[in-house]
């Protein structure tokens, strides 16, 4: 008897510290969402289909240019072009001050995707406060690329 | 109006009320009023059931779609096979099932024990209640709703679009994926091994609530029935996943395969902790039973993630309307067997025993069973807390970079220790047990040596999977193990069950023989199965995304690196379907002719048969031009563009629709003629032309090659409907064990997609499944009369 009860405590406990494990593994390491924005970069995005809603009315009341970002966990291009490339000075003060940005996560936001006609991640869509595109930069593109690009369209929509 | 099938439904409802409250009157009153009428009462639900059941397939085999459900999962077009599992393609169909087999072993009950103890009477009382809340359930969705209480059709009945007698010409058509022999027998084997784990269950719960002697002999035998029709029904679905699905192999982890697996776990455990109870009523007398409700509350929940969508699974049926009442049920049956667990364990404990120590009998099948229990919950918990952060938080999350890595990893020290222990308990001798404890140390040594073994790619994890280098520093800790890790354990179980089938051998009488020869059959099941698993999941070489041109008929197409090449010997399709719609036909050949260009900026539809056939290369992509006949002389020469040659021959007939080009002139004969360029063909019939049925099954014959020697040769089909598409990979197996395997996903652009795999040792997961129904079914066979 003592021996079972000591038996079945261990294995009670080995439970619940694999239960435990796991489960706050899976919500450190394994988010397929993000609310956070870790993944993004530490850059703040409007999120998801309703984020885009919600950008648009911001963009047209500012005047702004709204740029989409697709992206996905899983993507490990994804991860160097934020820190890189978005997260890159001169890029990131650009964007968080002139820009409305969306990010929309490529697993969940399927149909916006679709709409838009991306396939994979990383994905770039800037377009005006209509929801003209204006330009668009699929894949891992360095900032020397990109930043010129963020300029022009900047100055694009507000000289109109 | 109640559909007759409800009726029957509602009627099973009443008598099993009326029984009852007879068998409460008779064990809390001892009143005997209702008493006569509670063994008719139960036989006569069972037969109403039987015939309501009976009735649902006649409305299947008949096409009758003033029946939604028969609509949903059936059409005319389909063999009679398919009409009938038909019956069991959709929940409200399993359901029906389940309740009837509930009722028919409460019917066997009744015959049998006539109620005539305390234990049968209580026993059965307990399987009608759990009988009652299914047959519930079945209302709810039942497979008896009209078609016109649809929702759209209520909707277009009340716009004036459908008349109130509507009742639709043709069904709605069976998911391609379900046309097969597989799934003919997987839902029955699930829903029967479901229900027959009812009686173990009621007989567990009257022996915790009032220590009933009994409980577990009245249940042995369908707890054996369980774990058979379980096991066998999770075996088949892994078939059909390997055969049909393609996925490579037969086990994934989906969440659904996963759910029902974990009551097979348990149910095991309790088949193991009833062995020794069945010696000693006080060794387990808590354990057991408890297992016992525990399998039961876990098929309810397995129940549930079939039908919910939280689960991310290739069972998507996504209706949650009974999935509360489930959720209700396992909640009231776990209060209540935690509650009465406790209070047996309270009672208990006051039982002074003396210790034998740590190694003895006992306490190794308790091991044994901790363990199935920890495999159990590993699984339960790799599908349920995803599920549940889902709900409280909003959060999508994975159990780890890849699913089927959290199952593995944390599965797999427990599996070694489970085969350690399958040797030992095999083995046990209570005079030897020095020597034996040796044996086990050794081996134990073995084990924890052989898991530091540096091999190539031979460990838990994949460790050239992209993932690997993000897993979580413990994840890489296990997965770093070496799985020849696994080889020492499973050779020692090996060699315990031959030591202990040769004990068995020499048993004089056969009844113990028989069984005992039953029991190592079932264990060298487990080590045939582990093997299979862990060589064909970590040796499988996968050459991806290859693809022919049909034109290349007949010769040796080399696919990726590595020497292996395919030979497509012939092509072909065919239609499920017992009649073919034929297409509409288009404009007749002699009145283009005589006026070509008043068709110009037309789209033109023609049907002939192919007389002439030229292939012309324009890069980047050929033309195929072919003059059609019309059967009067008149002949039309029509033009397609594709990345491939159209595979067409003279003789077909073919239905093209495209735009008319009145005086095309072509480079090579410098001539002009009028000519119809269209983009795929609408309809080609003929030898080896896709047909335009419900069902379509495209089939390629392959050779497969490597470094020029043949390794395999078959048929991949794809089958091809309204209600989905599926693959029916090409299996070829050797005596070696290895399996080539060749998914084919469908003509695309005249070309044939092929993804080839090179599978090791999966047989062995085969013939341990076929061992584990021998075992079992020999184990059955001799019933103990002394219990």
């Amino acid at each position: 008897m003592r021996t079972k009860k000591l038996v079945s405590i261990l294995v009670l406990v080995l439970i619940l510290a694999f239960a435990y494990f796991s489960y706050t593994t899976a919500l450190s390491n394994f988010t397929l969402s993000d609310k956070t924005n870790s993944y993004l970069g530490g850059i703040k995005f409007h999120r998801a289909a309703a984020g885009l809603e919600e950008g648009f009315q911001i963009a047209q009341q500012e005047n702004k240019p709204v740029m989409i970002y697709f992206w996905a966990i899983w993507c490990q291009y994804c991860a160097r072009f934020q820190t890189d490339t978005l997260g890159n000075p001169q890029v990131k003060q650009i964007l968080e001050n002139d820009y409305v940005l969306v990010a929309m996560d490529l697993d969940i936001d399927r149909e916006v995707a679709q709409q838009y006609g991306v396939s994979y991640p990383p994905y770039l869509v800037f377009m005006d406060p209509k929801g003209n595109v204006l330009e668009r930069v699929p894949g891992a593109v360095e900032p020397g690329y990109l930043l010129p690009i963020v300029t022009q369209v900047r100055e694009k929509v507000r000289g109109k | 109006m109640i559909p007759l099938g409800d009726t029957l439904l509602y009627a099973t409802l009443v008598l099993s009320v009326i029984a009852l409250i007879g068998l409460l009157l008779k064990d809390f009153k001892n009143i005997e009023y209702l008493n006569k009428l509670v063994t008719p009462a139960i036989l006569l639900g069972a037969g109403l059931l039987t015939s309501s059941f009976i009735l649902l397939a006649y409305y299947f085999v008949t096409g009758n779609f003033t029946y939604d459900y028969v609509w949903q999962y059936s059409s005319r077009d389909l063999p009679l096979v398919y009409k009938i599992s038909g019956t069991w393609a959709g929940q409200p169909g399993t359901y029906l099932l389940w309740v009837l087999v509930i009722y028919l072993s409460a019917a066997w009950l009744a015959w049998t024990t006539k109620h005539s103890t305390a234990l049968s009477r209580r026993t059965q009382i307990i399987t009608l209640l759990s009988g009652i809340y299914l047959v519930i359930l079945t209302l709810i969705q039942t497979p008896f709703k009209l078609i016109i209480d649809r929702p759209e059709v209520v909707d277009m009945i009340a716009k004036g679009e459908l008349t109130a007698g509507f009742v639709p010409a043709d069904g709605n058509g069976l998911n391609a994926l379900l046309v097969n022999f597989w799934m003919i027998v997987h839902p029955p084997l699930m829903f029967i091994g479901y229900a027959t784990m009812t009686i173990p269950f009621a007989a567990a719960i009257v022996y915790l609530l009032t220590k009933e002697d009994g409980w577990e002999e009245l249940g042995r035998q369908w707890a054996r029935f369980t774990w058979l029709f379980l096991g066998m029904g999770i075996a088949v679905g892994g078939v059909w996943a390997y055969l049909v699905l393609g996925w490579g192999g037969f086990w994934a982890w989906d969440p659904v395969e996963t759910a029902s697996f974990i009551p097979w776990l348990t149910l095991t455990g309790f088949l193991h902790a009833a062995a020794l109870h069945r010696k000693d009523k006080s060794t387990f007398s808590i354990a057991a039973p408890i297992l016992a409700t525990v399998s039961f509350i876990l098929v309810l929940y397995a129940a549930i993630v079939v039908r919910s969508g939280l689960f991310n699974s290739v069972h998507a049926f996504g209706d949650t309307n009974t999935g509360s009442l489930l959720i209700i049920f396992i909640a009231i049956i776990s209060i209540v067997s935690i509650i009465l667990g406790m209070r047996r364990y309270l009672e208990e404990t006051d039982k002074v025993e003396e210790d034998r120590g740590f190694w003895n009998k006992t306490n190794i099948f308790y091991v044994t069973l901790l363990l199935f229990v920890v495999l159990a919950f590993i699984s339960f918990w790799g599908i349920t807390f995803p599920a549940f952060i889902q709900l409280t938080q909003g959060l999508k999350v994975g159990v780890a970079s890849d699913t089927k890595n959290f199952f593995n990893l944390w599965s797999y020290p427990f599996t070694i220790i489970l085969l350690l222990a399958l040797g030992f308990c095999l083995n046990y001798n209570e005079k030897n047990k020095e020597e034996q404890k040796k044996t086990l140390f050794i081996i134990i040594g073995l084990t924890i040596i052989t898991m530091f073994l540096r091999t190539e790619n031979f460990y838990v994890l994949d460790h050239n999977s992209p993932f690997w280098v993000r897993e979580p520093a413990i994840y890489k800790l296990i997965g770093n193990i070496s799985v020849v890790s696994l080889f020492p354990s499973m050779i020692y179980a090996t060699w315990a069950t031959i030591q202990r089938l040769i004990d068995y051998l020499r048993i004089k009488s056969i009844r113990p023989r028989i069984k005992g020869i039953g029991i190592a059959i079932v264990h060298f099941g487990v080590v045939f199965i582990l093997f299979g698993a862990v060589i064909s999941s970590n040796f499988t070489q996968s050459i991806e995304g290859g693809s022919i041109p049909l034109a290349s008929k007949g010769e040796i197409v080399s696919l990726g690196q590595g020497g292996y090449g395919v030979k497509i010997i012939n092509f072909s399709t065919r239609s499920l379907a017992e009649v073919a719609s034929a297409p509409a036909a288009g404009i007749k050949i002699s009145e283009i002719n005589a006026n070509p260009a008043s068709y110009v900026n037309n789209d033109v539809k023609v049907t002939g048969k192919v007389i002439e056939v030229e292939n012309v290369p324009t890069p980047p992509s050929n033309t195929t031009y072919m003059k059609l006949e019309d059967g009067t002389g008149n002949s039309l020469w029509v033009a397609t563009q594709s990345d491939f040659p159209l595979d067409v021959q003279n003789g077909m007939e073919l239905t093209v629709e495209g735009f008319m080009m009145s005086d095309f002139r072509s480079n090579s004969t410098q001539k002009t003629y009028p000519l119809v360029i269209f983009t795929s063909p609408e309809a080609i019939t003929g030898a080896a032309a896709p047909v335009s049925g419900k069902y379509n099954v495209q089939s390629v014959q392959l050779e497969v090659y490597k470094d020029n020697d043949r390794i395999g040769s078959g048929t991949a089909e794809y089958l091809d409907s309204q209600s989905g598409s599926g693959t029916f990979p090409l299996v070829d197996s050797s005596i070696t064990g290895t399996d080539v395997y060749v998914i084919f996903q469908g003509l695309s652009g005249g070309s044939v997609p092929l993804t080839l795999k090179i599978i090791p040792a999966v047989n062995f997961a085969w013939v341990g499944i076929v061992l584990f129904a021998i075992g079992i079914i020999l184990i059955m066979a001799v019933r103990s009369k002394a219990g």
